[in-house]
């Protein structure tokens, strides 16, 4: 820490003023793409341009709304509107809401779902021209926004959990658009199964919070799912540990898998087999960031267990760090950029667990704006050369001039060269670790340097595929793509290039078998082949795809501003940013209580909250409140002292060395050790990038020589085929196949069980007949027997074997027994 | 509209099908499709009288009994012809009439081998007196005989209708079915001995019997529990009493499973509910830990069997006891919520379920299997309407929120955290258990529906059916199935519809029997 952070000096109140129409209006911005949605369902097919016109207006309407929401709510800070409807009673009391949450959080979500998802809209009219299934498309796009944005507005974790099942819907749906080809509709399943298996922790973890809230009674326990009032029942210390811990850890366990944390990630890359609009907008900006929003929506929960703190630190770090290197092995343009949203992922969960709430959901900002751009601008790419492999690229600077510069805007940007918006936040999660590694936390320091060094990770992916893609000669397409266009048989001479395929194709081999069987990986192009291809050279992309392409270009950098230190520079106002933007009253309020000075916000009593004088109350218990938890800090001091402007937790700043036993961070300052770290960082991968690649595509790709390393990368560590055959083969070969034959199917079933109750019965009764009756009994009788055979003789007429007869026998039968008891109830 | 006192409204809404029945059975024989046409006529005037019924029905008192009558009956033994409907019977009788009137519908078209629809219609209207009845019976001697009547006609419509191991199937259907009533039936009689002991007036009556506060000692609750329980787990089917519904599921005709499924399996959730946990709330106490464990080792179990199957129907039967083992973990839990969520899961599960077995007999009707191999993928591309309807259904079925499967699931799920009595403190760990268990088995649905969904409708058809002309939805089963898809999205999204109407009615329950 060299630098002192200064909070905003005036006083934070809580958002008093009265929200706009708008604002209350606002689950209009929910509603409109799922009317949007029916009407290209119903009347898509008939139109001109077969519906993407209503999903594009639709999304025009809701963007101008999103926007001025989001102004609304940034130039209002700790802004907040809740408003709900009794969606059901559930018994005992309990009530379930349908409502809408509508803060700086929302705002912000708003703004990125809207604006990404009408540039894909947009993009997608050309990009998906002349496919077959066009209008699904656009009303999948229309029902995939209006899921992800019930998710954004809702108020309570239930609802949540509802608009996060429907977004895994329709992401399933999507990745399976080509659903002919099983690879595709194997990726949809991977997706959907992976994600569904982490949703045992979201509706646990649910399940176990709303038992806890619901524990305090009152209005907490009428609705015990309400976000708003579980934070702040957090905040007042009133949560059981149990619901904390439990409940968190669980709910954290499902946004592993929806946010693309290891080791559940295995299905984001695989998601790639969607359409590339789909890759941008839903695995790239949107819906994989649902994970790292839910826990944003929860922070205050969060943050007072520090064992939940340090998981979701060190999970963060780890898939980061270790996500990047198999983007170093990618050949698959699609693949480099997933690995890397893995990786990015990887930093907002890890700036969440350092106690960056501001710098995890910045960077969740600004991320879903560069990298829906590199997507998009892949689809230019792939659209243009039809192939995913950059191998089949090279010299494309050339050819695509706009895709170029707009994907460079959007690499610094991933990069995070200086001044650009991923710079601003990654920055800030860098900050925000050492404002954790000072308050005496090793997981601080952990997210610093491995964030440092992820950061160089990017950057040199990032550059190899810059030069790859853009430098050098263009390599044509060797192998054709998906459409069967622009194959050259003539070609097919082994290149030098062929050698660094075979690594890859030999390392694929070795999990062939799963491959096949599981389908998760679209064929590694085996051979290179010299430029032939049919369609000449490769050509710019259209209007509709280049405005998505410069918009969130020129976007990319507005982004950052709001959360950086430049911000006051350039107009902005320190108590207008993108933290007072983002932040509530709870989270404003929220203490570490395994931190020095912990004191709860009010308590619980009786199921209501009581607020206790702050002023007061920080001076007197600053320390009676602490816990004892609290890690040794390297500089304790006599915190009670430094808590400079009392009144306002946001002024109470921590200074040099002291505690920060606060969430927010207060407007961010230039840090120059971060900053130099940063950039050296930077010029040192794109150098060795540009060393390596710099002159087109090297004859020996050095990270396809790396011995050992190279399997393992690109074997993806072996998760997918650990899951594969400790998870998948298992369960669904033997398990299941033994649960079939343990109930009917096999000779010792619970069947035949029942089998063998009927058997010995009908033996008993066999015996009885012949022993009992027959020997025993009919002996003494036999007269009987005469007339047992005159009565055979008259029954066994009725005995006809006609199926039809002895219904209608029966039919009467029952009818007039049903009649006379009818009757005799009179 | 009628007044909620008339008592008649609800017998004539009871019998109107069994004399529709002895109306079909009169008619004379030849003229089928008369007798077919006749049969959706008579079912709609039933499903018309009720949905009046349903009209008339006061929800703001939705706890207390409407339509009521209470009459002697056999006074030799106390019984009386005492019926009534509240919340908790509303949804349930409801659905009875709805999916009896869509069965006729779609039989005018598609009646299995060997035809003679007379029989098999008449069969359906005295199974559906029998399975309304039960809903609305309030002395358990009425309740029993209803309860009864339904076992006869399902035996011969799976017996005589069903496939080539029909005899099999319907003799251990009835024969299982049987076994359990008569323990049943045992404590029924041990239940009024012991009222009778205490004083109760009508010892049969279950309304006065669920006022009655904690009847016997706890050896009697737990005895007499026993003996309901063996009655109605066989019925609902709990693991390991289900083996008889695969097979029962497997031959039966379409409209004998789509009825077996939505409505017959409801009626052992709605006894327990309805019986065995109010008047045997000691027995229940004791019994629902082992209830809650068997709920969810049927989860896991039937989705792991449903994984294993090669047939579409005997997939969407095993399907069956993972579901209801959701309704029975509600019931484990012994809380108003888990009542609600039981309740919930009842419909949902008979909506969803229904249309699956509708959409897999037509799925028979078409490649003449069941086998999901020989169908071999490619549906969207052969039928896109019923692909999509299918895969509606199976998404409806794995439990995706906003359409009808997720809420009966989440909320027992969320009941069984916190369960009634004294089970959250002696069983708080196992009830935890139970409930990550169950959402293990969520992702199991999830798995084979969707590995269904990608062998059957994805890819691209086999040789066989390449050039095969497949018929896509047909009018009638626009007109049988599209009702039941429009409940499943609207239960879906406004679940108060089933939550709201039984919600009186389950809080009244339960505070008569938690203390």
């Amino acid at each position: 820490m060299t630098d002192v952070l200064l909070l905003a000096a005036e006083t934070l109140e809580p958002f008093a003023g009265e929200p706009s129409a708008l604002v209350q209006n606002s689950w209009l911005i929910v509603v409109l793409p799922a009317i949007s949605a029916l009407l290209i369902t119903v009347f898509g097919k008939n139109m001109p341009w077969k519906g993407a016109e209503i999903g594009i207006a639709t999304l025009a309407a809701m963007w101008i709304m999103a926007v001025m929401v989001g102004w609304e709510t940034f130039t209002n800070p700790l802004y907040h509107y809740e408003a709900a409807l009794n969606w059901s009673p559930l018994g005992g009391g309990f009530v379930m809401e349908l409502g809408m949450l509508v803060n700086g959080l929302t705002g912000m979500m708003f703004v990125l779902v809207t604006t990404v998802s009408l540039m894909v809209h947009i993009y997608s009219k050309e990009y998906m021209h002349g496919e077959e299934r066009f209008t699904y498309f656009f009303a999948m796009l229309s029902l995939f926004t209006f899921s992800m944005l019930v998710l954004v507005i809702a108020n309570n974790t239930l609802q949540a959990v509802v608009g996060w099942e429907l977004v895994g819907l329709c992401s399933y749906l999507l990745i399976g658009f080509y659903w002919k080809e099983k690879p595709n509709s194997d990726a949809a399943n991977k997706a959907f199964l992976t994600t569904k298996f982490a949703d045992i922790g979201l509706i646990v973890g649910v399940i176990i919070l709303s038992a806890g809230v619901a524990g305090l009674g009152g209005d907490f326990a009428t609705t015990p799912f309400n976000i708003d009032l579980t934070n702040r029942a957090a905040v007042a210390g009133a949560l059981p540990t149990g619901a904390i811990v439990g409940g968190m850890l669980l709910i954290f366990l499902g946004c592993v898998a929806k946010s693309g944390q290891m080791p559940l990630h295995v299905w984001l890359p695989d998601a790639m087999a969607g359409p590339t609009p789909v890759s941008a907008l839903i695995h790239a900006a949107t819906m994989v960031t649902a994970g790292i929003f839910l826990l944003a929506r929860l922070y205050p929960v969060i943050a007072q267990s520090l064992a939940v703190m340090n998981t979701l630190a060190i999970v963060g770090t780890i898939t980061l760090f270790l996500a990047g290197f198999v983007a170093f092995v990618q050949d698959d343009i699609k693949k480099v950029l997933a690995y890397s949203t893995v990786s990015q992922l990887g930093y907002m969960m890890a700036a969440l667990g350092v106690g960056s709430y501001t710098a995890g959901i910045f960077h969740l900002f600004t991320h879903g704006f560069f990298k829906a751009l590199l997507f998009l601008g892949s689809g230019s790419l792939i659209h243009a050369v039809h192939s995913n492999n950059m191998s089949d690229m090279g010299g494309m600077r050339k050819f695509m001039p706009h895709t170029y510069w707009t994907f460079i805007v959007g690499t610094l940007a991933l990069a995070g060269f200086p001044l650009t918006a991923g710079f601003f936040s990654k920055d800030e999660i860098l900050v925000g670790a050492q404002i954790w590694a000072d308050n005496g936390i090793w997981t601080g320091n952990l997210v610093y340097w491995v964030g440092l060094a992820g950061a160089m990770v990017t950057t040199f992916y990032m550059g190899r595929a810059i030069f790859l893609i853009f430098f050098g000669e263009h390599r044509g397409l060797s192998h054709h793509g998906d459409d069967g266009h622009g194959h050259d048989p003539e070609g097919v001479t082994h290149d030098e290039h062929a050698e660094d395929h075979e690594v890859i194709a030999h390392a694929t081999d070795e999990v062939q078998m799963a491959v096949d069987e599981d389908g998760t990986e679209r064929p590694v192009p085996a051979g290179g082949a010299g430029g032939g291809d049919h369609h000449g050279e490769p050509h710019e992309s259209g209007g509709f795809m280049l405005t998505a392409l410069v918009f969130l270009a020129i976007a990319s950098f507005p982004v950052g501003f709001t959360g950086g230190f430049l911000w006051t520079n350039v107009g902005g106002s320190a108590e207008q940013n993108f933290e007072t933007w983002t932040a509530t009253e709870t989270i404003t309020h929220t203490q570490y209580p395994f931190l020095d000075d912990y004191h709860a916000w009010g308590e619980v009593v009786d199921g209501e909250l009581v607020y206790e004088k702050k002023d007061e109350a920080y001076a007197d218990d600053a320390h009676a409140e602490d816990d004892g938890h609290a890690e040794e800090t390297e500089h304790e001091e006599e915190a009670a002292g430094e808590i400079v402007a009392l009144g306002s937790p946001l002024a109470a700043a921590s200074e040099e060395g002291g505690v920060s036993n606060y969430v927010l961070h207060g407007a961010p300052v230039f840090h120059s050790d971060v900053f130099i770290l940063a950039l050296l960082g930077f010029l040192l991968a794109t150098g060795a990038a540009f060393a390596i690649y710099g002159r087109g595509k090297p004859d020996r790709d050095p990270t396809l020589h790396m011995g050992p390393l190279t399997t393992v990368l690109v074997e993806k560590y072996y998760l997918d085929t650990i899951g594969y055959k400790a998870i998948v083969v298992p369960v669904r070969d033997h398990v299941a196949k033994w649960a079939s034959y343990s109930s009917n199917d096999g000779k010792y079933s619970i069947d035949s069980v029942v089998a063998g109750v009927g058997v010995v019965t009908k033996q008993v009764a066999n015996s009885t007949y012949r022993t009992l009756d027959q020997k025993i009994i009919d002996g003494g009788i036999n007269g009987a027997a005469f007339s047992a055979a005159w009565w055979s003789d008259k029954l066994k007429r009725v005995q006809s074997g006609d199926v039809q007869r002895y219904a209608g026998a029966l039919v009467a039968g029952t009818v007039v027994l049903v009649l006379v008891i009818a009757l005799t109830v009179n | 509209m009628f007044s909620t006192d008339a008592g008649w409204v609800l017998t004539v809404a009871v019998f109107l099908p069994a004399v529709g029945a002895a109306v079909l059975a009169a008619m004379p024989s030849g003229n089928d499709r008369l007798v077919k046409w006749t049969a959706v006529g008579l079912t709609g005037i039933s499903f018309a009288w009720v949905s009046l019924l349903a009209l008339s029905f006061d929800y703001d008192n939705g706890g207390v009994l409407q339509f009521e009558t209470i009459v002697p009956w056999i006074d030799a033994i106390d019984a009386r012809y005492h019926i009534g409907i509240d919340g908790i019977s509303m949804p349930l009788f409801f659905l009875t009439y709805l999916l009896t009137f869509l069965c006729a519908i779609y039989t005018t078209k598609i009646i299995p081998a060997p035809g003679k629809p007379k029989g098999f219609l008449s069969l359906m209207l005295l199974l559906q007196t029998g399975m309304a009845g039960t809903f609305i019976a309030f002395d358990m001697v009425l309740f029993f005989i209803f309860w009864e009547i339904v076992l006869v006609p399902m035996f011969f419509m799976i017996g005589m209708w069903g496939g080539p191991r029909r005899e099999y199937a319907s003799v251990k259907f009835f024969l299982y079915t049987l076994f359990g009533s008569v323990f049943m039936l045992i404590a029924f009689l041990a239940i009024y001995f012991q009222a009778t002991a205490a004083g109760i007036a009508n010892p049969w009556d279950i309304v006065e019997l669920t006022n009655a506060g904690v009847l016997g000692s706890r050896t009697f609750q737990l005895w007499a529990f026993a003996g309901i329980f063996l009655g109605f787990a066989i019925k609902v089917p709990m693991w390991p009493f289900h083996t008889w519904l695969p097979d029962a599921h497997t031959e039966a005709p379409t409209v004998g499973s789509v009825l077996l499924a939505g409505v017959l399996l409801k009626m052992g959730t709605y006894g327990f509910i309805r019986i065995a946990l109010p008047i045997l709330p000691d027995g229940a106490a004791a019994f629902a830990p082992w209830i809650g464990v068997l709920a969810v080792i049927g989860i896991i179990y039937g989705s792991l069997a449903c994984l294993a199957q090669t047939q579409v129907k005997r997939l969407i039967a095993f399907s069956s006891v993972g579901h209801m083992g959701f309704v029975m973990l509600g019931i484990a839990a012994m809380n108003e919520q888990g009542i609600q969520a039981a309740l919930y899961g009842n419909i949902a599960h008979g909506v969803v379920t229904g249309l699956l077995f509708f959409l897999a007999g037509s799925l028979k009707e078409r490649y003449h299997t069941y086998e999901i191999a020989e169908i071999g993928g490619g549906m969207l591309t052969k039928m896109p309407k019923y692909g999509v309807l299918f895969t509606y259904a199976a998404v409806a079925s794995l439990g995706l929120p906003g359409l009808a499967g997720f809420w009966g699931e989440f909320s027992a799920m969320w009941a069984a955290i916190s369960p009634g009595g004294s089970l959250a403190t002696d069983y708080q760990g196992l009830y935890i258990a139970l409930v990550v268990g169950a959402a293990l088995g969520t992702v199991l649905t999830a798995g084979y529906f969707l590995w269904l969904l990608q062998r059957v409708n994805l890819g691209t058809p086999p040789k066989q059916w390449a050039d095969e002309k497949l018929q896509d939805i047909m009018a009638v089963e626009y007109v049988s199935w599209v009702p039941l898809a429009l409940i499943i999205l609207i239960m879906g999204i406004f679940p108060v519809v089933v939550f709201g109407v039984q919600n009186d009615a389950v809080n009244n329950l339960v505070s008569a029997f938690t203390v």
